[in-house]
């Protein structure tokens, strides 16, 4: 065999590769595309019942086979939802409560998770443990113990009443330790050496670089206040602090204790649009990641 | 820090502190001499109502407030009735419940754990005259003919807590009724059951038919269990002594004679057929029933969808239920009561009173009220409101089923039975449910009896644990 | 490392939540721990005027109760199907999803739409899926309506319909339906908790691994998940936490019956039977049962940090 023929033989060789890498290549995207394709479509498939739901009348609803498209679409079912619940101060209401309670939340969310996963502390192991317990009691028994703690604070039917009681979250402490722990502790070292205080250190090295899981934490905030029911109900029920839940949940029972589902779902989808408007414009920050920032880990 | 947090777990111990019982007092209310004195108080007020009701509300607060100025009513619509009644029971607790609130007779069963339901016999008999804004007068308690004007199966639902006093008064009813599909009946020479072995005939005669059918559908497993109880007179439950009695052989028989039935295609129920039985009736397709067993407030759901000319595809015919024997007509009473809950200011409870009292005892209330809901009034004399008259005499099984529906409920009004409230009785009406669909479709393993007896023995220990 | 002046300063870091959760979760669990010690308890009771007498009572009650066992198992049984799978469905669409160009942001997107999908929505959908509308099962007059989404799928594919949830249908049946609600319903957060770690990795892991040719799914194993291993530990912990409190999602499907028309109560579930407890008011009992179900869940999350110290790589 020849030189020059184990040369040819070899520069085959090489484009059999690539030419087998760049069908695995295109396999492997269509597979990728297949599958989250079909994911999301089933997750998808909720939210496209609750549009079709709240375009269908009563009657329809109430049929023993379901249909996949309204046979006639009731428009009336959204000026319904917006004549009968008293949406703007809902809304009001909603805003409120969520966006404080999102921001207080998060800066003592910050702080705590900082300090379990950067400073030293005796019995910091055992503490920890402890929160980590408090999830796994159900909350429900909490609830008569708590509304008699808030009756006696005299913050029945007040704003305090609907933010404090839920600031602290261990799960999500223990979310943003996680990230936190992440964070080489060359950084918060060298950051010692310089002089950088704890609280700066946090503010300029921690904070951004763990952006993604605060604005995963704002979302499930935000969300948490949009959909919370039980304890709003319980001590905020009046007209000047009803959250928008319990406005919805409220207008549209019928007298036989049945609720008209069709309207329901046409309110939650008038409510839902500018919290997906949100979304929407969030996505950017927590897709932008951390790579920018150029500090090597 | 430290302490901080001492701080905060004295004021946890504080809090404990306070959680200290009030005492309760057993006599009955005590009417403060002269009744009401004219005091400014608030009275709130816990429904459920959508908001086509508290237009209807509105309306005669505002009546109402014409003659006492000073009783101010302020309504919440909590939810459905589950959220009153969790919402009440917590409230209780810190003493912040409502002056009145919607109620189903387990709720009170509840809320009487911490005795903290007025009775209202004394303020019923109270014969004190009260003075009102426009001069006039009444009496604080009733009058006999407004006593007397009462269905008297509604009136009697406020006493059935095995003590003999009134804890509730009825606000609004309904009750169960047998829709049926005129059109076809009328075709088919049919005549409506009025008994359930007319009931087992005309379900062959339609499975002759149309084999394709399931002649009857029934709605509520638990209503149907109970109801049976009573026009068999064979024991349900108890509120005093040994609550839970319903497994006895009666019982077993009837649902044994249903279990057959069931075999043989005659009929399913809500939960066994998947979905709501009116849907099942009102169905223009090939599978459909003929009859349906449910709800008289739930009347339109029970008429099919109309034709583009406004005609409806067949006409709704509306009976009473069957019965076991003419002799012993029975039928479920169920609807809103409104119950009255102790204060330390005797005020607001007469002021409770007064409100309470106005709404159940207003004929113009009472009418607007039916026709906005589909309920029934629970007094008599509603018959001579001309608009409810005019409602009721436009009763057909199309546009007007509603007025139809009422116009049977008021015919069957010696009819009404209350089962027993204790704190345990709404288990009792969840497991006969489950009990009964149980006992109709499970595989029996080749003895039928021994299964149902398995059955009944494991809903009576289910009661009795939660108990 | 650990000096005094440090200790100050974390419990600074500290005090506002600890005050919070001082006075409303520690204190409403010694309530609840006095509540489980108190025989009978209940609050309306305790209104009402009535004594309790210190025990053991309401342990032995719960444990007592006919189907305690079968409440357990369905809850473990949930728990050990719905958490592993959930988690590694997430992490395939959150890794998948970053490493896609055209459509990321649109299906991003479409993945965030559960946030605003109202849950009375979810439940709905589910129902029309697996339920069958229709009587008589296994007779000669059966009659079906409908027969769910689901089972017209299966048929189209030649298979035979299944029964699923309505009467006559096995436990086994049951739990799939179950299982797959559940992870259904992790699922959204699941992503985004895992995507925002994904977004924390440095990308020179990943140029590095591409100059050493190295295979994408050794990139998976050796990189990502090393990498994003304390967000899984997270997603998991919390996902038995979760798991071990079921309760709702049941709801949905059976409804309050928690099991199908023929044998109510079969799927009835540790907090299934908590509630049960609370609408007769017996917060004595409901205590007490919480109290044993945290003591299941502590051991669980024990173990679950134990191996997690051994696997997680921060």
């Amino acid at each position: 065999m020849s030189k020059a023929n184990t040369a040819t033989m070899h520069a085959r060789n090489i484009q059999k590769v690539s030419v087998r890498q760049q069908i695995g290549k295109a396999a492997y995207l269509f597979l990728t595309y297949a599958f989250l394709i079909l994911m999301a479509a089933i997750v998808l498939f909720p939210f496209y019942w609750m549009l079709i739901s709240s375009l269908k009348t009563l009657e329809e609803y109430r049929r023993s086979s379901p249909t996949f498209w309204p046979m006639v679409i009731v428009l009336r079912n959204y000026v319904d939802a917006f004549t009968t619940a008293n949406l703007g101060r809902l809304f009001i209401n909603t805003l409120i409560v969520g966006g404080v309670s999102t921001l207080l939340s998060l800066v003592i969310t910050i702080l705590t998770a900082f300090a379990f996963a950067r400073l030293e502390f005796k019995g910091k192991e055992l503490l920890f443990a402890c929160l980590l317990a408090t999830m796994m009691i159900p909350g429900e028994l909490f609830t008569i113990t708590n509304y008699s703690t808030v009756t006696t604070f005299g913050w029945i039917n007040t704003y305090t009443v609907l933010i404090v009681p839920f600031l602290v979250s261990v799960f999500y402490i223990y979310l943003l330790r996680q990230n936190f722990l992440q964070i080489p502790n060359e950084l918060y070292l060298a950051a010692k050496v310089d002089g950088t205080s704890d609280f700066k250190y946090l503010c300029k090295v921690m904070i951004p670089l763990a952006l993604p899981t605060l604005v995963s934490i704002t979302i499930l905030k935000m969300m948490g206040a949009w959909n919370s029911y039980i304890w709003p109900r319980l001590v905020a029920n009046d007209e000047a602090h009803r959250m928008i839940t319990n406005g919805l949940r409220n207008a549209f029972t019928e007298t036989t204790g049945d609720v008209n589902y069709p309207v329901q779902m046409a309110a939650v989808a008038i409510v839902s649009a500018p919290l997906f408007l949100v979304f929407v414009f969030l996505r950017k920050y927590i897709m932008s990641g951390v790579s920018r920032s150029g500090i090597k880990g | 820090m430290l302490k901080k947090l001492v701080s905060t777990m004295l004021l946890a111990l504080m809090l404990m502190v306070c959680l200290v019982p009030a005492q309760a007092q057993s006599a009955g209310f005590a009417v403060p001499e002269g009744g009401y004195d004219g005091s400014d108080v608030t009275i709130t007020f816990y429904h459920t109502m959508g908001s086509n009701l508290t237009t209807v509300l509105d309306a005669y607060i505002a009546e109402f407030n014409a003659l006492y100025p000073n009783i101010h009513i302020e309504y919440t619509s909590v939810g459905n009735y589950d959220d009153v009644r969790d919402q009440i029971s917590t409230e209780i607790t810190v003493g912040s419940q409502p002056n009145i609130a919607y109620c189903y007779p387990d709720h009170v069963a509840l809320y009487n754990l911490a005795q903290a339901v007025e009775t209202l016999d004394n303020l019923i008999d109270s014969d004190i005259t009260v003075t009102r804004a426009d001069g006039s007068t009444e009496i604080l308690g009733l009058t006999d003919e407004q006593k007397a004007d009462f269905i008297e199966g509604y009136y009697n639902e406020g006493m059935q807590f095995g003590d003999g006093l009134m804890y509730t008064m009825p606000l609004s009813k309904s009750t169960e009724v047998l829709y049926y599909n005129k059109t076809f009946f009328d075709e088919n020479n049919l005549t409506v059951p009025t008994t359930w072995d007319e009931m087992e005939e005309v379900c062959a005669q339609i499975k002759a038919i149309d084999p394709n059918s399931i002649p009857l559908g029934y709605d509520s497993e638990a209503n149907w269990f109970i109801t049976m109880c009573e026009q068999y007179q064979s024991p349900y439950t108890s509120a005093t002594g040994d609550h839970f009695l319903f497994n006895n052989e009666t019982n077993r028989n009837f649902v044994k004679m249903f279990r057959e039935w069931y075999q043989k295609g005659y009929l399913t129920t809500q939960t066994l057929y998947g979905a709501y039985t009116s849907g099942l009736f009102v169905s223009t397709s090939e599978i459909k029933s003929y009859m349906s067993i449910g709800s008289s407030a739930g009347a339109t759901y029970q008429r099919p969808t109309a034709n583009a000319d406004g005609t409806y595809p067949f006409e709704v015919g509306i009976s009473t239920i069957p019965q076991v024997s003419e002799d012993n007509r029975k039928v479920i009473s169920q609807g809103p009561s409104v119950c009255i809950f102790k204060k330390s200011n005797p005020q607001e409870v007469v002021a409770s009173w007064l409100f309470v009292k106005f709404l159940t005892t207003n004929v113009n209330f009472q009418a607007e009220f039916s026709m906005a809901s589909g309920y029934v009034p629970v007094i008599k004399s509603v018959g001579e409101n001309e608009v409810y008259a005019d409602f009721l005499a436009n009763a057909d099984g199309g546009d007007y089923i509603s007025a139809l529906s009422a116009k049977v409920c008021l015919e069957q009004e010696d009819a009404y039975y209350t089962s027993p409230a204790f704190n345990g009785s709404s288990t009792a009406r969840d497991q006969v449910g489950s009990l009964l669909s149980k006992c109709l479709t499970a595989d029996d393993g080749g003895d039928v009896d021994a299964m149902i007896e398995a059955a009944f023995e494991d809903a009576i220990d289910e009661c009795e644990y939660n108990y | 490392m650990v000096d005094s002046k440090h200790q100050w300063k974390a419990w600074i870091y500290l005090a506002p939540a600890l005050a919070l959760l001082m006075v409303f979760t520690i204190w409403p669990i010694i309530n609840t721990v006095r509540m489980a010690f108190l025989e009978n308890y209940s609050g309306l009771k305790a209104v009402g005027g009535q004594a309790f007498e210190f025990g053991l009572g309401n342990f032995t009650k719960v444990l007592d109760y006919r189907r305690f066992v079968d409440c357990l198992r369905t809850t473990v049984l949930l728990c050990v199907w719905t958490v592993p799978i959930s988690t590694v469905l997430a992490l395939l669409i959150a890794v998948a999803l970053n490493a896609i160009r055209p459509l990321q942001k649109a299906l991003q997107t479409i993945f965030f739409l559960p946030y605003v999908t109202n849950s009375i929505a979810i439940g709905m959908v589910f129902a029309a899926m697996f339920n069958i509308v229709g009587s008589f099962y296994g007779t000669e007059n059966e009659i079906i309506v409908t027969a769910g989404i689901i089972n017209n799928i299966i048929e189209f594919f030649g298979g035979e319909h299944v029964n699923w949830i309505n009467y006559g249908s096995t436990y086994t049946s049951n739990i799939i339906v179950m299982v797959v609600y559940i992870v259904w319903n992790a699922l959204p957060f699941k992503i985004l908790v895992l995507l925002g770690g994904l977004q924390s990795i440095n990308r020179q892991y990943y140029d590095a691994a591409r100059v050493d040719g190295a295979p994408r799914r050794r990139v998976l194993t050796r990189i990502t998940v090393p990498l994003l291993s304390p967000m899984l530990a997270y997603v998991i912990i919390t996902g038995f936490i979760d798991g071990f409190k079921e309760y709702t999602s049941i709801v949905g499907i059976f409804g309050v019956n928690m099991g199908p028309p023929d044998d109510a109560a079969r799927l009835n579930t540790m907090v299934g039977f908590i509630y049960d407890a609370l609408s007769t008011n017996s917060q004595g009992r409901a205590s007490a049962a919480a109290l044993i179900l945290f003591g299941i869940i502590l051991v669980v999350t024990l173990v679950n940090l134990q191996v997690s110290k051994k696997r997680v790589h921060y």
